[in-house]
C-alpha cells in the first residue's frame, strides 16, 4: 500500500467525504435500519420530553464496592476499550437485536410500576414491561436475529433537540472479560439481571464501562463525539463479568454481580460469566450537540439486562464458543454498515 | 430439536434394515455401508480405516445427537428428509454426510442461526442443503481443515457458505443463493491454503467475498451471477489479518451481477455492478476469466475507504506475515485523525488474458484518491475488451516491458460515479424472490463411499491447463 504522505491525508479525506457523503447510496446505507437517517443538524424540535424520572431515587447509581476498577476515565483513547478492536481476535458470540419499543419502564429498578422511569428503548423480547420478570420472558418473540434470544436489553432513549431518535439496532457481544480464562467462563444462571454504567453520572465515566464512539471505531468518548455519515453514533455499555454465585438481583441492583481485575474475578463474585457488551447504534452523525440521554447529559450512560434466553442455547453458546475459544460470529458493522 | 418426517425417511430406514436388500435410492446402487453404532467395516477411508457409520434418523434421532455421538473419522450419514436443527459440530474429522443433496434439507425456519456450525478440525460436510436460517448455511470456525461438497446453501441472513478464521479447506461443488452478504466467504486468513471450485453462487449481496483473507487461496471453474456484485475479495481493519492479500481468480464466469432485487449488506449496495471488484485488494491474479454484463466495471480495482477504522494500512513488509503471526499483535496507539479515514488501495494485482465486455463504465477499470495511480503497483495485459479507464490501461500498466503510455487522465473511473450512484435498497432474505434452487448434482456414491475428512485438503488445482470459460448458453 503506498502511504499517502500526511500532507495530503486532510485534502484526500475530504475529497473522499465529497465523494461519499454525496452519495445517495450511503444515505441509504447508512439509514438502513428502522429509524432512517437522523442528522443531529436537523430542525429544532420543542424541548418536551420527560427527562430523569425518579428524581435520582434510582437505584441504578452507586455502585458501592463493586465498580469498575481503575479503568481510563475521560475523553483519551481507553487502552481497555480498545480491547473491542478489530472482532475475530477475541472469543465471542454475537447478537443483533432491533429496536423493540420505548417506554417509562423499567423492570429491574422500577419493577411493577408502569411510567416510573425516563424512556427507555428496548432490545430483545418484545414483551418487556414494568412487570416482566425473567420467567415471563423466555420464549417470547424477540426482535434479535437469534429467536432464542429472548432476554431484554435497555437503554436510556436519545433525545435531539428534545426528540427521541429511534435506534438502528442493539448488538450484544459476548466474550470472556479482558484476560479471563475463557475456559472458565460459566453460563449466566436462569433469572440473573444486570445493570452496568451509573445513570446518576455527570462527570465521565471510566470508557470501558460506559463510552460514545462512532461506529467501529475503538476510539472511545465521555461525550458523544461528531461522527461521518458512513460510521455512525454508537454508544456501549460492557457489563460485571464475575457473579457471586448465589444471588440473581440484589437491593442494590448492583452487589450480587462485580467487574474482574487482571483477568480475575473477587474473592468475593468468583464466578466468572460472559461480559456482555452492549452497543446501542443511532442513525446520528455530525455536529453532536443537542443530544440528551433520557436519563440527563450524555453522561448517564447505562443499561440493563434480564437474563431470559433459552437457557440450552445460552450454555451451548458459553460452552461452543467461549470455553474452546471460538469466534462464532462476527457483527456486520464495517465502517459503511 | 424437532424433525420433520418424510416418506423417504421410512424407505431409508427400511434399506438400512436390510429388509430391502438390492433395492436402491435415487442415485446409489452400491452396497449399504455399515448401519450401526457398533458396525466397523475396516473401510477404505482415508482414515485408518476403523470407522463407524451413524445414520440419523435411524440410529440417532437428530444430526446434532449423531454428531455428538460420533468418533474422529467417523461418519455421520443422513437420510433425506427436513431436519429443523442447528448442528454444532465439536469433534474432529468427521464426515457429515446427506444421502441425497436435495432431499436432505436443514431448515432453520428462520429462527434458527446456522444450519451446521463446525468447531473442530477436519470436519467435511458433503451432500445435503441448509436453508432459512438467520445467519449461516455452512459455517466453519477457528479450525484447521475443512471442506463443503455438493452443499447447497439458500435464503440465509449472512452467509450461505461462511470460512472464518479457518485454514487448509476446499469448497466444491456448492450451489449458493439468496444471503444479503456472500453466498460464498472465506476470510480472516493468511496464507488461507483453500480452494474454491466449481461453485454456483447468485441471488445474493456478493456472490464471493472475502475480508482480509488470501494466501494459496484460489477461486476457479466457477459461476457468480445475478448478484448485485460477483467477486469481492476486500480490506478492512474492523476483523484482522488485514490487508486482502493473494487470492488467485481463474476460469470463472461472471456475469450479469447488477441484480437489484437480493437481500444485500452495505458493501454490496456499494459494489453493486461489477463483476470482479478488488475493493482493498492487493497481489491478486485474476486471469482467464470470461466477465460480461456487468452496470459498472467488469474488472474493477478501486479503494475502500474505511472511516473510523481500528488501524492503519500496515507496511507491505509485514505482508507475508502470516496470521497466525499477526493475529496476537497488540493493536498499535492511533490518533483519532489517523484512523478517521483509512483508504485500502488496490496494489499490486495482476490482470491478465482475461475476456471482458458489456460494461457500463469500463471493462477494466483502476481507480484510486492516489495522483500517482502507477505507483499502486497493478497491471493489467493480454485482455479482450472493448472500454478501460483510465484509457489505455493496458498501455498505462503493462504486465510485461514498459508502459507505453503516461497519460492516466484521459478516461478516468469516475469514483463518484462507481461508488456513489443510487442503488435499489435491499430486500429481507426472508421476503427476497430468490428463486428456489434447481435440483442439484449429486455426489457420487454417497450411500457406499467411504469416510473422507478434511484431512488432504485443499486439493491440488491444475491452474494451467484452465482455459478461458465458453460463454454459457442463452447469454
Amino acid at each position: 500500500m503506498t502511504p499517502i504522505p500526511d500532507r495530503r491525508r486532510g485534502a484526500t479525506a475530504r475529497r473522499l467525504a465529497a465523494v461519499l457523503v454525496s452519495a445517495a447510496v450511503i444515505g441509504s446505507v447508512a439509514g438502513c435500519g428502522d429509524g432512517g437517517s437522523t442528522d443531529v443538524t436537523a430542525p429544532d424540535a420543542a424541548h418536551d420530553h420527560a427527562l430523569g424520572g425518579d428524581g435520582g431515587t434510582d437505584a441504578h447509581a452507586g455502585r458501592g464496592g463493586h465498580g469498575p476498577v481503575g479503568g481510563p476515565v475521560g475523553e483519551a483513547v481507553s487502552a481497555r476499550g480498545r480491547a473491542m478492536g478489530p472482532q475475530g481476535r477475541v472469543a465471542q458470540f454475537t447478537v443483533e437485536c432491533g429496536h423493540s419499543h420505548s417506554a417509562p419502564d423499567d423492570p429491574i429498578v422500577h419493577h411493577g410500576k408502569p411510567g416510573r422511569a425516563h424512556l427507555h428503548d428496548f432490545f430483545g423480547s418484545r414483551e418487556t414491561d414494568a412487570h416482566s420478570t425473567p420467567a415471563s420472558l423466555v420464549g417470547t418473540d424477540t426482535t434479535c436475529q437469534n429467536r432464542k434470544d429472548t432476554a431484554a436489553y435497555w437503554a436510556p432513549a436519545l433525545f435531539r433537540d428534545g426528540e427521541p431518535v429511534p435506534p438502528t439496532k442493539g448488538v450484544a457481544y459476548y466474550r470472556p472479560g479482558v484476560g479471563v480464562d475463557p475456559s472458565t467462563v460459566e453460563p449466566y444462571p436462569e433469572g440473573l439481571v444486570i445493570v452496568a454504567g451509573d445513570q446518576t453520572a455527570t462527570a465521565p465515566q471510566p470508557l470501558d464501562v460506559a463510552a460514545w464512539h462512532c461506529g467501529a471505531s475503538p476510539v472511545l468518548h465521555s461525550d458523544p463525539p461528531e461522527c461521518p455519515r458512513t460510521a455512525p453514533l454508537g454508544v456501549r455499555v460492557a457489563f460485571p463479568d464475575c457473579w457471586d454465585g448465589e444471588r440473581l438481583d440484589s437491593d442494590d441492583h448492583q452487589s450480587h454481580m462485580a467487574y474482574s481485575a487482571t483477568g480475575a474475578c473477587p474473592a468475593s463474585h468468583p464466578v466468572p460469566v460472559p461480559q456482555l457488551v452492549f452497543e446501542v447504534h443511532y442513525p446520528v452523525w455530525g455536529d453532536p450537540s443537542g443530544l440528551e440521554l433520557a436519563s440527563g447529559g450524555v453522561r448517564s450512560v447505562h443499561a440493563d439486562f434480564v437474563q431470559a434466553w433459552d437457557q440450552a442455547t445460552l450454555e451451548r453458546e458459553v460452552r461452543t464458543c467461549l470455553n474452546r475459544e471460538k469466534v462464532c460470529g462476527v457483527v456486520s458493522n464495517r465502517a459503511t454498515g | 430439536m424437532t424433525r420433520i418426517r418424510s416418506p423417504r425417511r421410512v424407505l431409508a430406514a427400511l434399506l438400512a434394515l436390510g429388509l430391502l436388500a438390492g433395492a436402491c435410492g435415487d442415485d446409489d446402487g452400491g452396497d449399504a455401508s455399515p448401519t450401526t453404532e457398533a458396525a466397523d467395516d475396516g473401510g477404505s477411508g482415508e482414515g485408518d480405516g476403523d470407522w463407524r457409520t451413524l445414520r440419523v434418523p435411524t440410529d440417532y434421532e437428530t444430526i446434532q445427537a449423531a454428531v455428538d455421538a460420533a468418533e474422529p473419522g467417523d461418519l455421520v450419514l443422513i437420510e433425506p428428509g427436513v431436519y429443523e436443527e442447528a448442528v454444532d459440530v465439536t469433534t474432529e474429522n468427521l464426515t457429515i454426510r446427506g444421502l441425497d443433496r436435495n432431499e436432505v434439507i436443514l431448515d432453520g425456519g428462520f429462527e434458527l442461526q446456522n444450519g451446521i456450525r463446525v468447531l473442530a478440525d477436519g470436519v467435511a460436510i458433503e451432500n445435503m442443503t441448509a436453508r432459512n436460517y438467520t445467519t449461516n448455511g455452512f459455517f466453519w470456525t477457528g479450525v484447521t481443515g475443512y471442506r463443503g461438497s455438493y452443499l447447497t446453501a439458500y435464503r440465509n441472513g449472512d452467509y450461505g457458505v461462511y470460512a472464518f478464521d479457518a485454514v487448509k479447506g476446499q469448497l466444491e461443488h456448492i450451489y449458493a443463493s439468496g444471503s444479503p452478504d456472500a453466498g460464498i466467504y472465506i476470510g480472516q486468513c493468511y496464507p488461507c491454503d483453500a480452494v474454491i471450485d466449481d461453485v454456483l453462487s447468485e441471488y445474493n449481496g456478493l456472490g464471493y467475498s472475502g475480508t482480509n483473507s488470501g494466501g494459496n487461496l484460489l477461486i476457479v471453474n466457477s459461476t457468480f451471477r445475478y448478484n448485485r456484485a460477483g467477486i469481492v475479495p476486500n480490506s478492512g481493519s474492523y476483523e484482522l489479518c488485514y490487508p486482502e492479500r493473494e487470492t488467485t481468480i481463474v476460469g470463472n464466469v461472471v456475469y450479469g451481477n447488477s441484480q437489484p432485487d437480493t437481500p444485500a449488506i452495505s458493501v454490496a449496495l456499494l459494489g453493486m455492478g461489477n463483476g470482479i471488484l478488488l475493493a482493498g485488494g492487493n497481489r491478486n491474479v485474476v486471469e482467464r476469466n470470461l466477465v460480461f454484463d456487468h452496470e459498472r466495471t467488469g474488472i474493477g480495482l478501486v479503494p475502500f475507504p474505511e472511516e473510523e477504522a481500528n488501524d492503519v494500512v500496515p507496511p507491505q513488509e509485514d505482508w507475508e506475515r502470516p496470521c497466525a503471526e499477526t493475529r496476537d499483535d497488540p493493536l498499535p496507539e492511533r490518533s483519532e485523525e489517523e484512523l478517521a479515514l483509512v483508504l485500502w488501495d488496490p496494489v499490486g494485482n495482476v490482470i491478465r488474458d482475461n475476456v471482458v465486455s458489456g460494461s457500463g463504465l469500463a471493462d477494466l477499470a483502476l481507480g484510486s484518491l492516489q495522483d500517482d495511480l502507477a505507483s499502486l503497483g497493478n497491471c493489467f495485459g493480454g485482455n479482450t475488451f472493448e472500454t478501460t479507464a483510465p484509457a489505455q490501461l493496458e498501455a498505462l500498466a503493462p504486465c510485461e516491458g514498459d508502459p507505453t503510455a503516461t497519460d492516466w487522465t484521459t478516461g478516468a473511473l469516475d469514483l463518484l460515479e462507481l461508488m456513489a450512484a443510487e442503488r435499489p435498497p435491499s430486500i429481507d432474505y426472508e421476503e427476497a424472490p430468490t428463486p428456489e434452487p434447481p435440483a442439484q448434482p449429486n455426489m457420487p456414491d454417497a450411500e457406499t463411499a467411504p469416510p473422507r475428512p478434511a484431512t488432504n485438503v485443499p486439493f491440488p488445482v491444475d491452474l494451467a491447463a484452465i482455459t478461458v470459460p465458453e460463454r454459457p448458453e442463452g447469454t
